[in-house]
């Protein structure tokens, strides 16, 4: 009898499926192997969100890619938008007229914020702080109205950042209204910023990252910088106006879950300074090089390659865009961040953890599917 | 144009048999054989470039060869290394560069190998990522019409509804 229940299987191990559908965890699921509270295993388990963006991108002009950009990430596609317009922008050898940057970049940046609410959000939805997560949306409306405002999309901006420029210039009243927007995001960081005692207790000392770790498992943007590591692609390679711009990358050396929140507001501040400042210098003229105000069909791309990278919320960003000359591109490739972060270091952090710490782990990678499963 | 870019191509120069340009500031383009990848690949993550930020295919189906790309940044030097190489595409196979860049070389790989169907030599692990019960080909081959596949695999040409996707 004794014999016959140490050959058996532990009655303590049990597989555990975490997703695919819970609000906050997005279409994306991790199959979890556990004995008793301890999780022994992890498995990523992709491609609910697989659209093919990257061989979509092939059949269409770069005019119908910029509105198709939008959907490679459901939280930030202004950011994307950027991306793929730089892109075609350096192929195509575009002058993007002066102002046209500066739109840019507040818009960027705005995604950004809003982005990061978002990341604050589900993160309090996963460690049980359920009012963060009802705070943040409320809030996170603010920025929706300005995006209405100024592209006639609350989420999807429909290629507002398009090759050559942007869409149509700020409506009259768009700076008044950002910077008023602005004040509530103050607003919002201050009660982020309150002491928090389920954060406290939830987070602090939960899932830490080591730095030569992160690099290894390739964690970038949010992820990398909560490790100690100084890197941001907006100063490393700065685009755009950046390397014009005043403000600092905000570093936190634990690696751990608390780490990781606490960057994202640093940089919504971060972000919210930048926005000012290009708000202040802001240069009048065209928001579009002539060329594209009416896109032609059938305007051909200039042989040739780049790759573009970006700082995008989640880290970084990039597309490798081929052309053989034809009027779409040859080749496509977009790398998202979340591909890593939720793949190998998502794997990576939850093995051997509690079974209660994993929502705070699983949210506090800023995570989002489907720019990882394109 | 800065002085590190053209420094680290005399350096790589010297040492490996490769062609190489400077596109632009912090951007390098390198082409190699595909005996050479590993051996090149060892040498540049020594040399600092630590962070593989993408690994891509391009199908040139009309040279009927797969152009296999490496995107390597330098945390140090603040340099992006693009190294190109190109394989046959009728039955393509490649060395891993997992053993040099771990677990992000791993998973890009897999990622490649389900949607362009190339054999990653040493990789351990390339399991399907994306499609579950794919039976067809690697779908992101230029010779592989989506519209095509969707309309003779969900459609009916007879039907009079659903006609007008023939047109």
């Amino acid at each position: 009898m004794i014999e016959e229940m140490k050959s058996a299987p532990k009655g303590s191990e049990y597989d555990l499926y975490f997703g695919p559908a819970h609000p906050g965890s997005g279409n994306f699921g991790v199959k979890l192997k556990i004995d008793g509270e301890k999780v022994v295993s992890a498995r990523a388990d992709p491609g609910y969100l697989h659209r093919g963006f990257e061989k979509l991108m092939e059949y269409r002009t770069p005019i119908q890619n910029a509105v198709l950009s939008d959907r490679i990430c459901i939280l930030e596609p202004l950011n994307w938008n950027l991306i793929h317009a730089e892109a075609v922008d350096e192929l195509m050898d575009i002058d993007v007229p002066e102002r046209a940057k500066y739109l840019r970049v507040i818009m960027a940046e705005l995604s950004r914020i809003q982005s990061h609410i978002i990341w604050y959000g589900v993160f309090s939805k996963g460690i049980g702080f359920d009012t963060g997560f009802k705070m943040a949306f409320g809030y996170r409306d603010y920025i929706l109205d300005l995006f209405e405002l100024i592209t006639g999309g609350r989420v999807y901006p429909a290629g507002y950042i398009c090759p050559g420029g942007v869409r149509r210039d700020f409506p009259k009243n768009a700076k008044e209204k950002i910077l008023k927007v602005i004040d509530k995001i103050n607003d919002m960081i201050k009660l982020e910023e309150l002491e928090n005692p389920s954060m406290d207790a939830r987070a602090k000392g939960v899932g830490i990252l080591k730095v030569e770790d992160a690099i290894r498992l390739g964690a970038t943007g949010p992820v990398l910088r909560g490790s100690g590591m100084n890197t941001d692609v907006r100063k490393d390679e700065p685009y755009e106006i950046y390397d014009r711009l005043d403000f600092e990358v905000p570093i936190r050396k634990e690696g751990d879950a608390y780490a990781r929140y606490w960057i994202g507001i640093e940089e919504m501040k971060e972000s919210i300074k930048i926005v000012k400042q290009a708000l202040e210098n802001l240069p009048m003229g065209n928001v579009i090089v002539s060329n594209f105000k009416k896109p032609k069909l059938n305007v051909k791309i200039p042989e040739g390659e780049v790759y573009i990278r970006n700082e995008v919320a989640r880290g970084e960003a990039a597309v490798y865009m081929v052309s053989d000359g034809g009027s779409n591109p040859y080749r496509c490739k977009i790398r998202g961040p979340d591909f890593l972060h939720m793949i190998p270091v998502l794997e990576y952090l939850l093995k051997g953890v509690q079974i209660a710490d994993v929502p705070a782990i699983y949210w506090s990678l800023n995570i989002c599917p489907a720019d990882m499963d394109r | 144009m800065d002085k590190k870019e053209t420094e680290f191509l005399d350096e790589i120069k010297s040492k490996f048999k490769v062609d190489g340009k400077i596109q632009r500031k912090q951007r390098i383009w390198l082409s190699t054989d595909e005996n050479k990848l590993v051996e090149i690949g060892k040498w540049l993550k020594d040399r600092g470039f630590v962070h593989l930020s993408a690994v891509s295919v391009t199908d040139w189906l009309e040279e009927g060869k797969y152009e296999i790309t490496y995107h390597l940044w330098s945390y140090d030097d603040k340099i992006l290394v693009t190294v190109k190489t190109k394989i046959d595409r009728t039955n393509p196979a490649i060395d891993s560069v997992a053993q040099i860049w771990k677990e992000n070389a791993q998973i890009h790989e897999r990622e490649l190998h389900e949607l362009f169907g190339v054999k990653f030599k040493g990789n351990q692990d390339l399991f399907p990522l994306f499609l579950d019960d794919w039976q067809g080909p690697a779908p992101f081959r230029k010779d592989f019409d989506w519209r095509d596949y969707v309309r003779g695999e969900f459609y009916d040409e007879e039907n009079e509804r659903e006609k007008v996707y023939y047109d």
